[in-house]
Order: C-alpha cells, then sequence, then structure tokens
C-alpha cells in the first residue's frame, strides 16, 4: 500500500464529503456551539464524519505504551552481546519465535509473539531532553516557538468526531508526559481534542456514576437542566470556547448517556484469567484497560509508564527493582506479549495498532553508577497489528549500538506512518487559528517496510 | 566557459539583492561578515549543524554564539578541506552549500546569491578570523511601529547593525525574523510582513546575536474612528487611548454593577459577595465612586492577604516537597503577615534572597532551599523575579534574548557559595560556579549589566539582592507590575509573563513604563497597584460576547473571562453551599487558598488541576481540567456532597417563598437575579421534582457546574 494511494483516497472523500450550508438540517444547527468549542465548522463536521469510515486503512484505532523516560535500546530490543564489557547490557539475549532474532532475556513473552511484532532499531534524532523528545516524538515536530503541534492522540481524536459516547482519546493515568513537555496534549487544536486523563488505578476509575443517591434518570434530568441553564445566557460561549469547557462537558454527557461506554471503563467485568495474563501490576492494568477501551470504540489510548529514564544501576532496576522480579521490564514484557495475545484472540488485532516507545534509546557506554544516559541517536520502536507485518526487522544499528547504520528511521517518519495507518492523511493541511496553513505532517516518509 | 561565468557573474551581481558590498580595502570580520550568511542560510539551526552533536560530522556553534569555534572548524577541521583557498569554489563548504555535492541539509545558498559570493570572496582572500574585537553592538529597525492592514500588499523593513568600530550596516538580507503572534502578523524569510488580524503585536528582528522588535498595529476593519477618542480620565485609560486610537479598537462598554461586583470580589478575594451584601450594591444607584469604595473596602480585608499570599507562594513554589511541611507553612505564613502589614515587594524580595539561618527561626530562609545547585537556582530566580529565561544560555547563547554563556554563570555565581550545613542557610567563603569552556570561577556579575562584582567583604547574596530587589531595576520592577496584571487583566501587557525580553514588547509599552515609574513611586506596594489597575475602565470593561470581535481582548478592549484557579473554585462551591471544607491536618474551617502546600491532599484540588508549584503554572500544562474535571463536578463529591447543606432554609412551600429561594440561589453564585424566562423556568421545573428539596438540589447543582458560574467573568 503506498502513501500516494491513501493520498489520493483521502483526498476523494475530502472532495466528496464537502457539503455547503443549504445542505444543513436543523439538528446540526442546535450543536453549532458545540462544534465551535471543538474548534470545528459545519463544513468540518460534514467531512470528519464522511473521512470516518475509510476502506483503505486497517486500523481504527491505536494502543500507544509509553515507557517515559526513554527505554534502554541496548538492554531490551538492540542488544550487542559481543560489544565490550563497557557497552553491553548485563543481561543476556534470548532467541524470539521470529529465526534470527534476538531480545533481552527479561523478556521471554514478548519474544514469544515476535512473529506478530515489527521492530524498529533504527529510531534517530538529536533531541536530548525529556520535554523536547518527548515533544518531537508524539507530535512528529520538533518544538518550535510559532507553532504549538498537536499530538498524534488529538489528531485521531479529531478524526474520531463529536458523535462518540466513548472519549475518542484516553491517557492512562494522565497525559503529563516528558515532564511538562505538553508532548501528549493538542497544541493549536482546541482544547476539546485533550485526553481523558482516567487517574493513577486503572482499576478505579471514579466519577462515572452518578453519586450514592442520585438515581440515573435524576442524574440525566440534571445534565438536561445543565444545558437549558447554560443556553439561557449564551454571552459566554465565544468568550469561554478556548479552554474548551463546553467540549468537555459535552463529552461528559455523552459518556455518561451509554451504559456500555461507561462499563468499558471496569476491570471488574475481566475474567481472572485475564487479568492475570497481563499481569497485576500499573502497566499490566494499563494495557488491560486500554483493550476493553478500544473495544468499546476509544481510538487511540495512551498506557504511560514513567520510570524508564535509568540513569543509574540498570543490572538490578531494571529487572528487580525492590525484590527479584518486580522491576520495569518483567511487567512489561507480561503486559505488552498479554495485549498483543489478547487482542489476537479476540480478533482485535488486525484494527488495533499497538506501538511500543518512548522519547529515546540510552548510551552505549555504561556510565559510573551503571546506568545509562540519554542517547537519541539511537532508539527502537515495537509495533504491532493495525496492517503491520509480524516477524519484520527494520534498520540496525551498529556493533555498539550508537548510530543506525541502516535504514534510519526519524520521529518525522514514525509520525507520517502511524497516522496513515489510522486513516489520518499526512498531507492534509489545516488552518491553525492564527490562520496559518499547515500540514499535519509535511515532513516524513511512510515505512513501507511494516505492511 | 570563463566568459559565461563572468557574464552570469555580472548579471547576478545586476539582479541580485541589495547586500551591500564591501570595498575591497575594509578587511573581513569572520564574526560580523560570515557567520551571519551561515546564520541566515540556516547551517547553525539546532535541527542542523548546531546540534549539540553537529551533523555528518560537522559542527557549528547554535546560531553562531562562538565565532571563534566556528571559524576553526571551518579553516582547521577535516584538514582544511572545508576551505580551499586556491580555488575557492571547490571549498567543500561551498559544494555543499550550493548542492554540488550531495547535502543532506539540500541547498541552502544558491551559486549565483550574495551569500555565495561573499563567501567565496572570503576564502579567496585566506578565509581570514579578522579583527577579533569585532562585533555587533546593536540593532536597529526602521520603522520601529508599523501600522499594516489586510488589504494593502506586505511591507518591509529595514534593519541596520552598528558595529563596534562604530561602523553601521543595513542587514535587513541576512536577519531574521519570527512573529510574537502569528494572529496579528506574519513574517516570510525575507522580512516581508503581511498583517493577519486586528491587534496589537510584534516582530522579533535577530542579527549577530542581538535581538530587536518591530511594533506592529493592525487596525480594526469597522469602527468609526470617534468611538475610540472618548475622554479618559483615568491615567491607565490615558495611556492605552493613543493606540486604542490607532489600531481603531472597538471599546466595549462597562460592566453592569453585578458582573464588576462578582469579578472583584474573586480577584481581590478569591471570594463571592454575600447575597446581602449584593443586593445593596446592585440596588444602589451606579456610579464610580460606589465602585471604588468597594474596592477599598476588599483591599483592607482579610481575605485579601489570602488570596494574594497564595498568589506569592505560587510564584515562589512554596511547596512541601522533599522536606517537612513546617517549613513551607512558616514561610507561607511569613509570606502572609508581609502582606497584610504592607511590606513594599523589594523590601520583601531582598529579605528572601539575604535571610540566614534555620527556617523555623527565619521563615524566608525556606525560600532558598528551592534547589541546591547553582545554575539551577539562578535559573529559578531569573524567571521568578526578573521573567528571564535564562536556562538556554547554561550551554549556549540564548537564541531570542540577549543572554550569553558568560551572563548566565556569572549570575549562577552569585549563588555559588550558599551553604545549607544543618538545615541552617549561610554562606561561606568559598564555592564558585566554572565556566564550562574555560574551566575557570566566574566572576559574580548583574544580568544584563556590564560591571562586574562590587564590593569586596559584602556577601554574594548581599550583593545579588542590592542590585536585584531594587525599585532602580526596571527588569524586577516590570515582571511585578506585568504579573500583577496578569492576575487582574487575565492577559499580561507582556505574554508570556515569564518571559520579558526586548524582542517581546508590551500590547502598550507606554503604559508598562508608566506603570512601573508609578509603582515605585508608590513604593512597590501590592494594594496600591492592584488599586490603580482595577478603577480604570480597561479593568471594568464588560466581557460578555458583544460585537465578536476577534482579537479585542488582547489589547484590552474588552474584558477578559479568566480561568478560575482550582483552590478558589472549590472555596466558592464551600461559599455558597455553607458548607466548609476539611482538609486533612488543617484546622477546622481552613479554606482551600489558605493552604500553604499543594502536598494537602484532596482529590478535588487534583481534579481541578492546582499548581504544583514544581515549575511555573504560568503556561498551565499541569494536570488537572479537561473530561475528568468534568466528570469530577458532575458526579464528585466535591459538588454533590454540600448540595443538602446549600438548600437549608430554602425548602419553600408556597410558589411567592420558592421564586425567593430560586433568586437566592441565582444571587449566591452568579450574583445576579434571575431574567423572568429563568425564573419562570426553574420554578415550574422545582415544583415537578419528586420533592421541594431534590428539586432545589438539583437546581443549585446546575448552577453550580454551569458556564457562568465556572469562570471569572
Amino acid at each position: 500500500m503506498s502513501l500516494d494511494s491513501i493520498t489520493d483516497e483521502m483526498k476523494n472523500l475530502r472532495v466528496s464529503g464537502l457539503e455547503r450550508c443549504d445542505g444543513v438540517n436543523r439538528r446540526a444547527f442546535l450543536h453549532l456551539g458545540v462544534l465551535s468549542a471543538f474548534g470545528l465548522s459545519l463544513s468540518d463536521a460534514f467531512r470528519l464524519r464522511s473521512q470516518a469510515n475509510p476502506t483503505t486503512r486497517k486500523a481504527s484505532s491505536c494502543i500507544l505504551i509509553w515507557l517515559d523516560g526513554g527505554p534502554s535500546h541496548l538492554d531490551m530490543f538492540d542488544m550487542k552481546p559481543d560489544a565490550p564489557r563497557e557497552i553491553r547490557s548485563p543481561f543476556s539475549s534470548i532467541s524470539t519465535k521470529v529465526p534470527g532474532v534476538r531480545i533481552c532475556e527479561h523478556l521471554p513473552r514478548i519474544a514469544g509473539v515476535m512473529d506478530k511484532v515489527s521492530l524498529i532499531r533504527s529510531l534517530t534524532h538529536e533531541l536530548g531532553n525529556h520535554d523536547t523528545g518527548a515533544r518531537f516524538l508524539l507530535t512528529g515536530h520538533r518544538p518550535n516557538p510559532s507553532i504549538e503541534h498537536p499530538s498524534l492522540g488529538s489528531w485521531i481524536a479529531r478524526g474520531a468526531g463529536t458523535e462518540r459516547a466513548m472519549p475518542p482519546y484516553v491517557a492512562i493515568p494522565s497525559d503529563a508526559v516528558g515532564g511538562l513537555s505538553g508532548a501528549a496534549k493538542p497544541g493549536f487544536l482546541p482544547s476539546g481534542w485533550s485526553a481523558f486523563n482516567t487517574g493513577q488505578d486503572p482499576g478505579r476509575i471514579t466519577d462515572l456514576h452518578p453519586p450514592v443517591g442520585i438515581t440515573l434518570k435524576r442524574g440525566e434530568r440534571r445534565m438536561e437542566m445543565l444545558q437549558k441553564m447554560d443556553s439561557f445566557n449564551r454571552s459566554l460561549e465565544q468568550s469561554t470556547a478556548r479552554f474548551g469547557r463546553d467540549a468537555f462537558y459535552d463529552q461528559a454527557a455523552r459518556l455518561l448517556a451509554s451504559k456500555d461506554a461507561r462499563a468499558a471503563f471496569d476491570l471488574d467485568a475481566e475474567k481472572p484469567q485475564t487479568v492475570q495474563r497481563y499481569g497485576q501490576s500499573r502497566i499490566g492494568k494499563g494495557c488491560l484497560l486500554a483493550r476493553r477501551l478500544v473495544e468499546a470504540g476509544s481510538r487511540f489510548v495512551t498506557v504511560v509508564d514513567v520510570g524508564w529514564d535509568t540513569h543509574q544501576n540498570i543490572a538490578r532496576e531494571l529487572p528487580d527493582s525492590r525484590f527479584p522480579g518486580s522491576g520495569k521490564l518483567p511487567a512489561l514484557d507480561r503486559a505488552c506479549a498479554g495485549l498483543i495475545t489478547d487482542l489476537a484472540e479476540r480478533g482485535l488485532l488486525e484494527s488495533t495498532l499497538v506501538v511500543l516507545m518512548g522519547e529515546f534509546g540510552r548510551t552505549p557506554k555504561l556510565n559510573a553508577l551503571g546506568g545509562r544516559d540519554h542517547w537519541p541517536r539511537a532508539g527502537t520502536v515495537l509495533l504491532a497489528g493495525g496492517g503491520v507485518q509480524g516477524g519484520r526487522v527494520i534498520g540496525a544499528t551498529n556493533s555498539f549500538g550508537e548510530t543506525p547504520v541502516e535504514r534510519p528511521v526519524s520521529p518525522e517518519d514514525l509520525s507520517c506512518t502511524l497516522l496513515t495507518l489510522l486513516g489520518i492523511s499526512p498531507q492534509e493541511e489545516v488552518i491553525t487559528p492564527s490562520g496559518r496553513p499547515v500540514k499535519i505532517q509535511a515532513v516524513g516518509n511512510f515505512i513501507s517496510e511494516l505492511t | 566557459m570563463r566568459n559565461n561565468r563572468a557574464i552570469l557573474f555580472a548579471v547576478s551581481l545586476l539582479l541580485g539583492s541589495s547586500l551591500a558590498v564591501r570595498s575591497t580595502e575594509s578587511r573581513f570580520s569572520f564574526r560580523t561578515d560570515i557567520l551571519p550568511i551561515l546564520t541566515h542560510a540556516g547551517c547553525n539551526a539546532g535541527a542542523c549543524h548546531g546540534a549539540f552533536v553537529g551533523q555528518g560530522g560537522f559542527r557549528l556553534s547554535l546560531l553562531g554564539y562562538d565565532a571563534e569555534e566556528d571559524h576553526l572548524r571551518i579553516t582547521r577541521e577535516l584538514l582544511g578541506r572545508r576551505v580551499d583557498l586556491e580555488s575557492p569554489d571547490e571549498s567543500l563548504i561551498l559544494r555543499k552549500a550550493s548542492l554540488r555535492t550531495e547535502h543532506e541539509g539540500g541547498r541552502r545558498l544558491l551559486f549565483s546569491s550574495d551569500g555565495y559570493r561573499l563567501l567565496r570572496e572570503w576564502i579567496s582572500r585566506g578565509a581570514p578570523f579578522g579583527d577579533p574585537q569585532q562585533s555587533v553592538k546593536g540593532l536597529f529597525v526602521e520603522p520601529e511601529v508599523l501600522v499594516l492592514s489586510r488589504e494593502s500588499p506586505p511591507s518591509s523593513i529595514r534593519v541596520k547593525a552598528r558595529f563596534s568600530d562604530d561602523s553601521e550596516r543595513e542587514v535587513t538580507h541576512l536577519a531574521s525574523y519570527q512573529s510574537n503572534d502569528e494572529a496579528v502578523a506574519m513574517v516570510d524569510k525575507a522580512g516581508k510582513l503581511r498583517a493577519q488580524g486586528s491587534g496589537v503585536s510584534s516582530i522579533m528582528v535577530r542579527f549577530g546575536g542581538h535581538a530587536t522588535a518591530v511594533r506592529i498595529l493592525v487596525p480594526f476593519a469597522s469602527t468609526p474612528a470617534s468611538s475610540s477618542e472618548a475622554a479618559f480620565t483615568h491615567p491607565i485609560d490615558q495611556l492605552m487611548s493613543e493606540t486604542m486610537a490607532r489600531v481603531r479598537a472597538p471599546l466595549t462598554g462597562l460592566a453592569s454593577d453585578g458582573e464588576f461586583l462578582r469579578r472583584v470580589y474573586l480577584d481581590l478575594t478569591g471570594l463571592l459577595p454575600a447575597p446581602l451584601v449584593a443586593q445593596r450594591f446592585l440596588s444602589a444607584p451606579p456610579g464610580r465612586e460606589k465602585r471604588q469604595e468597594k474596592i477599598d473596602r476588599l483591599l483592607e480585608s482579610e481575605e485579601f492577604n489570602d488570596l494574594w499570599a497564595m498568589r506569592l507562594a505560587d510564584q515562589f513554589l512554596v511547596s512541601g516537597k522533599g522536606g517537612g511541611p513546617e517549613a513551607p507553612r512558616m514561610f507561607h505564613a511569613w509570606l502572609r503577615s508581609r502582606i497584610k502589614d504592607r511590606t513594599s515587594f523589594n523590601s520583601l524580595v531582598n529579605q528572601l534572597l539575604t535571610a540566614t539561618g534555620k527556617p523555623s527561626d527565619n521563615p524566608p530562609a525556606h525560600f532558598l532551599f528551592l534547589d541546591s545547585d547553582p545554575r539551577d537556582l539562578s535559573e529559578h530566580i531569573g524567571r521568578i523575579f526578573l521573567s528571564s529565561q535564562i536556562a538556554c544560555a547554561r550551554c549556549h547563547a540564548h537564541p531570542t534574548d540577549r543572554w550569553t554563556q558568560d551572563d548566565y554563570h556569572q549570575f549562577a555565581a552569585y549563588f555559588s557559595r550558599i551553604t545549607k550545613d544543618g538545615g541552617s542557610l549561610g554562606d561561606s567563603e568559598r564555592g564558585e560556579v566554572d565556566h564550562p569552556k574555560t574551566g575557570k570561577p566566574a566572576e559574580p556579575r548583574p544580568l544584563g549589566e556590564d560591571r562586574q562584582a562590587g564590593e569586596v567583604g559584602r556577601g554574594r547574596r548581599q550583593e545579588l539582592a542590592q542590585w536585584l530587589a531594587s525599585p532602580a531595576n526596571r527588569q524586577f520592577v516590570h515582571s511585578f507590575v506585568n504579573r500583577v496584571w496578569k492576575h487582574l487583566m487575565g492577559r499580561g501587557l507582556v505574554e508570556p509573563v515569564d518571559d520579558l525580553r526586548p524582542s517581546n514588547p508590551a500590547s502598550h509599552p507606554a503604559l508598562l513604563n508608566a506603570l512601573g515609574e508609578l509603582c515605585v513611586r508608590d513604593g512597590m506596594d501590592l494594594r496600591k497597584l492592584i488599586r490603580v489597575i482595577v478603577t480604570s475602565e480597561a479593568y471594568q470593561r464588560s466581557s460578555r460576547d458583544s460585537n465578536q470581535v476577534a482579537g479585542v481582548e488582547r489589547i484590552h478592549a474588552k474584558g477578559q473571562v479568566k480561568a478560575l484557579s482550582a483552590q478558589v473554585f472549590v472555596d466558592m462551591i464551600a461559599q455558597v453551599t455553607g458548607q466548609p471544607d476539611n482538609f486533612p491536618g488543617q484546622p477546622e474551617g481552613t479554606r482551600a487558598v489558605q493552604l500553604a502546600t499543594p502536598q494537602v491532599a484532596s482529590t478535588a484540588l487534583d481534579a481541578l488541576g492546582r499548581c504544583r508549584r514544581e515549575q511555573s503554572c504560568e503556561g498551565g500544562a499541569g494536570g488537572g481540567g479537561g473530561l475528568a474535571q468534568a466528570l469530577h463536578l458532575i458526579n464528585g463529591s466535591t459538588i454533590n456532597e454540600k448540595l443538602s447543606h446549600g438548600v437549608r432554609g430554602l425548602e419553600a412551600q408556597t410558589p411567592m417563598a420558592l421564586r425567593s429561594s430560586i433568586e437566592e440561589l441565582y444571587l449566591r453564585t452568579l450574583v445576579r437575579k434571575p431574567l423572568v424566562e429563568e425564573l419562570n423556568h426553574w420554578t415550574s421545573l422545582v415544583e415537578s421534582a419528586d420533592s421541594r428539596v431534590e428539586g432545589l438540589e438539583d437546581l443549585l447543582w446546575t448552577l453550580l457546574n454551569s458556564r457562568e458560574f465556572g469562570f471569572n467573568h
């Protein structure tokens, strides 16, 4: 599938999707206030609706497992066992389901599903700070004083439109990644396209049901009263639009009105065996919740796992942490492999794109504290599902894992690829609030080796 | 071949841009003649060779801050292949830049361009560094203020640089341009300006390590000029009137008494007026004195001290992180007392910077425990008190402000002798910040000043405080004035408020200067500054969507809607329902605004996005807000647990009493009476509820979740 054919498809849809004002019906007008809170004009809304099911893409949703801090490529997916002692990982490598591909011994379950996975070993850029690196990876653009580029999640949310009950973009526990980077935020898009932050405990999402003593019916009545109250005084509608409040209340109303949507957030509905498969860790529960959410209709769910900024003692921190087996690697291994397997068994893997990455890799030379520091020049990305072919390795680094020697992949290439796989045309032009025309992802090429 | 090339050369000279040709007698200066060409062509940008590790083995200093290093790398590295003195056109630097050799960065210089030609000539003359003293001393733009309109074709400006040898040269085609607000005007690489939308903004112009700005005014379209010529009596309005007239800003009328009352209460005290107070104010005849009296009353209230102590605590990052709760609590209490006894701001800051001893004995000593590394501490101080973002200059010269690495490290040197042994703040005779390039200790020097450290024997902190926390320090005064302005007006005269620099001027520069002077004359008194601002028409303008003209709030031609801080919102709910919150570990009746640190547990405050005080909260990049906040207000405990208390005494039995209860709820929350249609609608709705209490609770719930309640307008 070439990028050109996808773009043409998008163009056709766009042309056929545009409608004139005289084609508008009365119901659409009543929603005008909400649309403006989302920053959409009527023609936008029509166009997005018609784009909602383009036939060319495979993935209808994405689960991004974000390893905040910068996961060490040399200790996980790009091991160099023949490198000198001061460079190679303290861990051994193991074989995987794909002949010739070896990964860290502490990721045996992921090794067992490598046939479903494409592994990029040549991610490369130059931004070595958490906030700038995170912004580059999540928005596809380097930080720029003139424009705040929206994150991938926000673009996908916008493409999903405003009709669904499930929040289109969810962050578990929150969209605060890369320090105060704002990398996962809507940027110049209206705040309505922010993530829904589920809070620290994926097993307990609060505030989805009316409080004790309030029946569902009474809760519905209150929401109707609220709509009426807000309509009595419209004189603040425009002035408050930039805060996104109307958009958030609108999303809340739709979510609360749908029993199925609310039920999607309840992990207690899962069988114990399933919970076991993902693991009891926070990342495990987060991935399980993510699966439920995309099953119910969310389009982009980020599971944020913090603590990958391992400047010291990798040998102990990554596998064992507080006690043997309690480290980040075993938890990730279980959660990620559990997710991929679970999606596959439920027939959801084809339509769900799974991405595993962080803001950069880590220094090949181990530092004095037995850890590694920031190294944006090399890094890995794991992808599965959503049209991505399994069992492939794309790119390679040199013998010390310092720099790509084969098929370098930039964050721009990655962003272009993810957008395309998820049905967004990277070349689509939008107008920022200040009137500047900007392409969603002007720079970057589709990584065709993935499909 | 030769002849063709010569003709091409001559033609390109004729057709070329107006880059001034250097006479053959004058010598080349690498720093001022050649480096700007590389900067303009993008060679030393952060994404290219200016990256920390360079590109393709070639590294340049970011945006050319280190001419000596760059010259060495260009002329000496790679066995000197980058410049070919015998055949200049064969120099690698020229071949790559003009894409005659493979170059991942693409073509940066046309072969026929003046830039290429000058580079070649420089190489042919031996690629000299030239006079090491030669540098850019100043940058000027003409005109300094430009009025643009959307109908007119793109305008241009002229940029002149003055050099250390007092010569001047036009550098329009080498400067870099960036709009400070693209919604008002855009600028392209050549410096052509285009109006985008009405308002006031500026274009940042950079060359040779200096930055300045052109002020842009784009008039509003449909206003007759006369409406902006109203006679103003308040100094703030008078100072803004010239700009307002020049952009033909459609001035919104004053807010109604009710709108004003609610706004000024929230801005000065963080609370709503009690219904009886509101009634009295609304029924008295409208007038300026009435509002002035109210303002004076609020400035003397205890709640004023609470609210502004919280604001200062946000600014000074008062947090319990990494230490016990005692010290920050005492520090917070100390701040509140200083506000209450009207300590001048400069005196307050002086105490923060020079305090010694244990915070438990001397609360202001807690402030400098904010960070231990002198560089990190200097970055906080620069931002908090001078609204200067100096962080970039740690590793290289600041790209958009004037700070160099020397400035940065010499400023950080003020903090290198602080000791914290045994939890007691003190100073030692030793301790240095080493300049990363020379490895030698940096001599303390105030930011932006030429002079070196002063008297020997005075501690570094004392010296710093004397320079920084002083009414004579313009940046310090402007930073203070601008922050207070933003709290009240919703938008700083300079935005962002953490970034005051010459290349980002105020929307009303004369006003900022005048307010600064006034503030100094008033002894940097917080209340006096607030008073002068809130008595102006600019502050009292209505914020409602009247004429829907885009861009009017940015220049304060219309009132600006402000978000409510988490603490104020939570306090408003407690106040309106009459049921106070219970914060763990706090005395009964403590309001959210009074909490000393963000470490006090509260789901409500977290859901509403309270400032964590780890970094500046100005940008609003923290968590909270969004769909999660909406769900919490709708279903969570914050509002729901207080509804029953909130309707106590209002369970009216007669229709008239019911109407009266509804009016009471409106007055409490929105500081106004319901409109006839609102009153009728809610009366019949409450009457049809399962019980009167239920109906009223639902109405109160609705009011507290409403758009009109949730903002400060």
